[in-house]
């Protein structure tokens, strides 16, 4: 945990950035999205029960505010539906699973910051989270934090990271060393499979 | 001389025995609601079940909520604040809305899934499960999911605790929106509420509706409609029907009442006076019943002032029979033979009630019988002290004379009985409904709409059928629950062949011992469980230790002592292992609940090979209604009998006894038979009218026949008669024009009784016209003396 805050410290240090971005709200109506729109990406999992972290990749499918689509194709495949209050995941082989968001305040949270933001709703990722953004236009960091105490417990930030109108890494920070970085479009390409937190936040802040 | 104030004293003592009496019983009375003191005892198992189950059963007791008017977000909200906080409350046993909060899960109680849980049965906790197992919690943990499990996994890598939740969940559950079961159309949130009181207890029932309500504005849920369903709901809203139509029925006919008799006697001191006979009956039947039996049900109070309400006539018989010359204790003393007859004869019929072997009729016996005969001993023996002399003499009425000679005058031919005979037997064949009506549920009916929309919420909710059972008697519970369980495998198949949609049974909940022990057996030692998953995690992402926690609660749920229901009753399992398992007489009783059964003769079979009880409630019920009419149809032959020979010792001549007794028998024939034409099938409540129908019809003729002789008591009882038919009438008039099903069982036999008794009293009973003189100089001086 400690050495996630001192990295993330580090990613977040205005000394590494251009000039400032304007404000966080007009950020988040720049990576406003369309429905439909797609884009392919990397997900590295880390967590203290892992040797290793584990590296997914796929597709995401904005369909609109709190509809989203989440397609893992390697190395297995596993198709996730997120629609309004309910997260219903599918695998080959097994029983769908079907998670209620009430039941998941972390899952709520990510899913209402990840949403609004597509949405370019910052109202609505405001109401859930408070919200900053540092460096330049060239290459910005946008950082929500959860509001509720009971989220806070087991969500400790979410951070994107991107240039322009272009997100290019989404940063969810557990509790117990628990992250999850979501490298997308482009960002994904050219990663190294056993690649540590350290150099992929790296990665995600580099052009 | 000292006799006029003996004679008040007497009456002030009465009274103030009657009021003190009445103080009495105003403190000690019990005023009870259980429709079981109507049911005759069980005479077979099945009803017997059926008497435990009326009233207290698991879906008798379950009020069905919903809640619409908002947006699905704030009905869940709604829902949930309105389960936490009746979950809280004494008026209710639980309450649930489908939501199962993970964190719900008694914590000491977490080693115990393995042995609660059937995973384990078909396979053993080895390398090649966990493995399997693994790789799908690595799978999880990098899903959207994977917040929310990572930190169970350490202590439950196989998530156990999910598939036993999902377990526990109804066979059939209803669609869930923001985790709280909603009707399919998505738009009312459902929940279901159970009540402590049974569903016969409209007092226990109302205090629970107020708390639901309580609850409601509790939830802060403004704008939110709730409708209520289920038994005790109805039984809640029937009584406030009943009691508002009593209510305005009483204020009308008490008005009516007072003018009547007012017209009637013209004076307001004779008026007051005359109510205390059936004031003394009251107080008197109730204190009697209160000593006997404790407590009074509501039905018996109801159609015990029903029956002695003909105690109101007495004294009316008094009033008309007073006239100058004459006082009140004589005229009285005189009447005394035709009153103590009918009262006599009355008092003896509903004393068989007492040996029907159904306790509330026991009571209303011991109350008409207590009552009746303390009305006719006020009339006769106190109420005279009370009046005075200077009554206005009705022999001496010019309009009650000319009438007389009329109705003296009217043909009476023969054939005129036969033919109404014969319609009657017309009337009574040409019906095309059943003679009887079983059905316990017409007895205080539902509307059909209520009924109707009761049926659509708990289909929404797949909810427990209301009318199948299955039963299972065991010395304890390790023992029931070991029988549910050789049951189980035949429930399983009935599922598969679509013959019931669901069922629930306490071993769902809890295995039997031997069951969790067999499942001990199942699970390995520390030692082997750390080599199994240190094999199975060779190729997973996850580190060697992580699952520690895990080793330490299959090595507990080992060596653990089974879980007992004692133990899972302090449990959120409790509540619903209390309706399935209970004890009964030192015996554990459990039941099997069915959800959508389709192939009932399937169930049966099944009971049959297994040494169960099938319970088919409508079926039981049916059984035992019929089974209480026999015993009051044995009880009114009796009293039949039993009245006939009453009236023939008093008569003294079976001529006489003939005249009495045929326009009661007669009335009770047209009474059934304008029953049967306007499409009624008799229930319980029409065999009483019946039977008050037969004591006013037994108290005219008497009187008709008494005053036989004398053109003066002629006029006198046809006053006195009329008077009392008129306002029994108009009492019962009005009862039969109720909307209420039960009001009008009572009231139209009693209105249709009166007119036919009255008519055919008049008829029958007083002898031909032309032998009127004849007869006069037969009898006695004194009152030919009276008649000047």
């Amino acid at each position: 945990m400690r050495i996630l805050l001192a990295l993330s410290v580090c990613l977040l240090s205005p000394r590494a950035w251009g000039d400032a971005v304007a404000d966080p709200e007009s950020l988040i109506h720049r990576l406003a999205r369309t429905a439909p729109a797609s884009v392919g990406f990397v997900e590295v999992r880390y967590s203290s029960l892992l040797r290793a972290p584990i590296v997914v990749s796929g597709e995401l499918t904005y369909l609109g505010p709190a509809r989203l689509d989440r397609d893992v194709t390697a190395p297995y495949r596993e198709h996730t539906a997120i629609r309004d209050e309910s997260v219903s995941i599918e695998r080959e082989g097994e029983q769908p699973r079907t998670l209620a968001l009430r039941r998941a305040p972390e899952l709520r949270g990510l899913l209402t910051g990840f949403s609004g933001v597509l949405a370019g709703d910052s109202a609505a990722v405001k109401r859930s989270f408070a919200i900053a953004a540092k460096g330049a236009d060239d290459a910005w960091t946008l950082e929500l934090t959860p509001l509720d105490p009971g989220m806070q417990r087991r969500l400790d930030r979410i951070v994107v990271t991107g240039a322009a109108g272009e997100p290019r890494c989404l940063l969810v920070f557990g509790p117990h060393e628990a992250a999850t970085v979501m490298l997308l479009g482009a960002a994904a390409l050219n990663l190294r499979a056993d690649v540590a937190l350290a150099q992929l936040l790296e990665h995600c802040r580099a052009e | 001389m000292s006799g006029p104030r003996v004679a008040w004293l007497l009456l002030a003592a009465w009274i103030a025995g009657v009021i003190s009496l009445g103080v009495w019983v105003q403190s000690e009375l019990v005023v009870g609601s259980d429709l079981r003191l109507f049911l005759p005892r069980a005479t077979t198992r099945e009803q017997g079940l059926l008497l435990d189950e009326i009233g207290e059963g698991p879906a008798a007791r379950a009020l069905v909520v919903a809640l619409e008017g908002a947006p699905p977000e704030r009905l869940a909200e709604a829902s949930r604040a309105l389960v936490e906080s009746l979950s809280a409350s004494s008026e209710f046993r639980w309450a649930a809305n489908g939501d199962v909060p993970l964190e719900s899960f008694p914590e000491d109680l977490l080693p115990y899934r393995f042995l609660l849980s059937p995973t384990i049965d078909s396979r053993e906790l080895d390398a090649e499960y966990l493995h399997g197992e693994l790789v799908k919690r690595a799978r999880d943990l990098s899903s959207p999911a994977g917040l929310v499990l990572e930190p169970l996994l350490p202590r439950d890598p196989t998530l156990e605790v999910l598939a036993l939740v999902q377990r526990w969940q109804p066979a059939q559950e209803p669609r869930r929106q923001f985790d709280v079961w909603f009707d399919r159309s998505g738009r009312r949130a459902l929940l279901i509420a159970e009540t402590v009181a049974p569903a016969f207890d409209p007092g226990g029932q109302r205090a629970a509706l107020a708390e639901l309500e309580r609850a409601l504005r509790g939830a802060g849920a403004d704008g939110i409609a709730m409708t209520v369903s289920g038994t005790g709901y109805f039984s809640v809203l029937m009584e406030a029907r009943t009691r508002a139509e009593i209510g305005w029925l009483g204020t009308a006919t008490t008005i009516a009442m007072l003018v009547l008799l007012l017209v009637a006697y013209r004076r307001v001191g004779s008026l007051l006076y005359s109510a205390l006979p059936l004031l003394s009956a009251g107080v008197v039947g109730l204190a009697a019943v209160s000593a006997i039996f404790g407590s009074v049900h509501g039905i018996t109070l109801a159609f015990g002032f029903t029956l002695i309400g003909v105690a109101q006539d007495y004294p009316l018989h008094l009033l008309s029979h007073r006239h100058a010359g004459i006082t009140a204790i004589e005229t009285a003393r005189r009447l005394w033979p035709a009153l103590a007859t009918g009262v006599a004869s009355t008092c003896i019929a509903y004393f068989t009630f007492f040996f029907s072997g159904v306790l509330g009729l026991a009571q209303l016996a011991c109350f008409t019988v207590s009552g009746l005969a303390v009305a006719g001993l006020t009339t006769r023996f106190v109420l005279p002290h009370a009046l005075g002399a200077g009554a206005p003499d009705y022999g001496a009425s010019v309009l009650l004379g000319r009438l007389w000679t009329a109705i003296a005058g009217l043909p009476r031919p023969r054939w005129a009985g036969v033919a109404l005979l014969g319609v009657c037997a017309l009337a009574f064949f040409a019906a095309r409904q059943p003679f009887w009506e079983n059905d316990l549920g017409k007895l205080t009916p539902v509307p059909t709409d209520l009924l109707e929309k009761d049926r659509e919420l708990r289909a929404e909710l797949g909810t427990p059928d209301l009318r199948y059972l299955l039963v299972l008697d065991a010395v304890d519970a390790p023992d029931a629950l070991a029988r549910l369980e050789q049951l189980d495998p035949a429930l399983v198949s009935l599922v598969g062949t679509g013959a019931i949609a669901g069922y629930d049974d306490a071993a769902r909940y809890v295995p039997s011992p031997a069951t969790q022990r067999a499942r001990q057996a199942r699970l390995p030692d520390a030692t082997a469980l750390r080599a199994a998953l240190a094999e199975a995690q060779l190729d997973t992402p996850f580190r060697p230790d992580v699952f520690e926690p895990f080793i330490a609660d299959v090595e507990r749920a080992r060596v653990a002592p089974v879980l007992t229901l004692e133990r899972a009753a302090a449990t959120p399992l409790g509540a619903r292992l209390g309706i399935l398992l209970k004890s009964v007489d030192g015996e554990t009783r459990a039941l099997v609940t069915f959800t959508g059964v389709r192939d009932p003769a399937a169930l049966r079979a099944l009971a049959d090979s297994d040494g169960a009880i099938f319970l088919d409630l409508k079926e039981a019920s049916e059984t035992l209604v019929a089974g209480e009419r026999a015993r009051i149809l044995v009880s009114l032959a009796i009293a039949a009998l039993l009245l006939l020979a009453v009236v023939s010792v008093a008569l003294r001549s079976p001529a006489r006894t003939l005249r009495v007794l045929a326009p009661m028998a007669l009335t009770t024939v047209v009474v059934l038979a304008v029953l049967r034409a306007t499409g009624v099938s008799l229930n319980l409540f029409h065999l009483i009218s019946l039977v008050l129908v037969a004591g006013l019809g037994l108290d005219y003729a008497l009187f008709f026949e008494h005053a036989a002789d004398d053109a003066s008591e002629q006029r006198r009882t046809l006053h006195a008669v009329l008077v009392c038919s008129l306002s029994t009438l108009m009492v019962f008039a009005l009862l039969a024009i109720s909307d209420l099903p039960v009001l009008r069982a009572v009231g139209l036999p009693v209105t249709i009784g009166v007119v036919s008794n009255f008519a055919l009293a008049l008829l029958l009973t007083r002898p031909d016209a032309r032998l009127e003189s004849h007869v006069a100089v037969h009898r006695g001086p004194a009152k030919t003396k009276a008649r000047r």
